[in-house]
């Protein structure tokens, strides 16, 4: 083999070795909330925009959200014990609304690298 | 000349191959399923090279899992068999009950003598009491309603062979142990379809498996004070991490926390810690070891985490420290 043709392998392993990172290199960071109704995704929010008011159907009737600037919560619900709207902002990847009466999740679609999952 | 072309196409070949079946094997896709049955959101997530078709297959087994489970246990749906076990009105001396829920109140049984007696499934009237005013948010039960729910003994439930239960009407709740044991069944069909890399996360109940991306998979656990605080992690591979008490399922009433955990030696809810989580490689096992030591004081609790291999714990005390056993920092 002459010296083109290391060039050529060389060359090529470079671009295989690119594509090879841009593939599996982990995803950036969205700063995204998906909401949920009965398992089904109703609502993607982007969270870097200003804060504003998003209304999805619950169970119980409308479910009124507060999202934006990096937080989220439950602004207004109808359920016995009101406990999601209770709880106020949720800011952090690995924290979630959940709303039982109503059948509503709400969760953060960002990575959190550095937790996998949280136990109660 | 032409020799050289074919080798340096041979060797782009190999490689090209070779790299082709790493990126799948390391491309594996994130795959999500939501659940909600035993009063619980369930929560699993896979990372797998296998197709979704495949996936989405072995997530509907598992919701079938939990779905069987969940109507045999409930014991407040008149249609479950559980239900059936407590209040029958049959005429028959001995009722033929499904095996799988059978398996389960044996493995409760069991347990009642290696926790002397702490661990009590025969507790569902004092369980449900108590349910009721936490569903209300407020009060707690009077010392007469306490005393007419008490019965509690565990010698009301007689299993005999062959899937048979005596019938004598007991209060049977499964609370304790059913998430658990079917979260570690779900593992094992997770793994039997060969998906190896996942955390099901069931409330209180984590199972992991073995992490495809890092060393291992990281569990932050939460405080019992402030649920947006994760007070400690750990890192664990293949292994089960549940915790008792934490600040789901508890109501404050004139400055008192009642959790949902009663002692069945009080009758009254457990308060010698806040939470205390225990990691073991049986899901099963890590649910009825979380209930039981919730209901020592923290001195017993370590003494028996410290006695037994493979079983780890972090205790929130009443007043804000925490507490780990010896071999925890294996975790850490």
């Amino acid at each position: 083999m002459n010296k083109n043709d290391f060039i050529l392998i060389g060359v090529i392993l470079l671009i295989i070795g690119g594509i090879f990172f841009i593939t599996t290199r982990s995803n950036k960071k969205v700063n995204t909330a998906s909401v949920y109704y009965d398992n089904n995704l109703v609502l993607k929010i982007d969270l870097t925009l200003d804060e504003k008011e998003y209304i999805v159907d619950g169970y119980n009737g409308p479910v009124t959200i507060k999202a934006g600037n990096g937080k989220i919560k439950v602004e207004d619900e109808d359920s016995p014990l009101h406990l999601c709207s209770k709880q106020g902002y949720i800011d952090k990847s690995y924290e979630s609304i959940i709303c039982l009466p109503n059948k509503i999740v709400i969760t953060f679609d960002d990575i959190d690298n550095s937790i996998d999952t949280v136990v109660k | 000349m032409k020799d050289k072309k074919y080798l340096v196409g041979s060797i782009l070949l190999v490689i090209i191959l070779v790299v082709t079946l790493l990126s799948r094997y390391y491309t594996s896709t994130t795959y999500t399923k939501n659940m909600y049955y035993m009063d619980t959101y369930i929560t699993i997530k896979v990372s797998t090279n296998k197709s979704k078709d495949k996936v989405d297959k072995v997530f509907d087994k598992i919701d079938n899992l939990y779905k069987d489970y969940h109507n045999l246990t409930n014991p407040y749906d008149e249609n479950s068999t559980l239900y059936y076990i407590n209040h029958n009105t049959s005429n028959e001396e001995e009722l033929t009950i499904d095996s799988r829920l059978y398996d389960l109140l044996k493995l409760g049984m069991d347990y009642y003598k290696e926790t002397n007696g702490l661990l009590n499934i025969n507790m569902g009237n004092i369980i449900s009491l108590w349910k009721s005013y936490r569903d209300k948010g407020e009060g707690i039960p009077s010392k007469e309603e306490i005393e007419s729910n008490k019965e509690h003994n565990i010698e009301d439930i007689v299993l005999l062979d062959n899937n048979k239960i005596k019938k004598t009407h007991p209060h049977i709740d499964l609370g304790a142990i059913a998430k658990g044991y079917v979260t570690e069944l779900a593992s094992k069909t997770l793994k039997e379809e060969g998906i190896t890399s996942f955390i099901i996360n069931a409330g209180g109940n984590v199972v992991v498996g073995k992490n495809n991306k890092k060393k291992a998979y990281t569990v932050g656990i939460q405080s019992p004070i402030k649920p947006s605080d994760i007070y400690t992690k750990v890192n664990v591979n293949n292994k089960a991490v549940v915790t008792s008490g934490g600040y789901e399922r508890f109501y404050e009433y004139e400055g008192v926390k009642y959790h949902h955990i009663i002692d069945p030696s009080t009758l009254y809810p457990a308060s010698n810690m806040q939470s205390i989580t225990v990691i073991t490689s049986s899901s099963s096992l890590a649910d009825i070891m979380s209930t039981y030591l919730f209901l020592l004081d923290t001195d017993k609790a370590l003494e028996y985490v410290n006695n037994h291999d493979d079983l780890e714990c972090i205790i929130y005390t009443n007043d804000g420290k925490t507490l780990k056993s010896k071999g925890i920092d294996k975790y850490e």
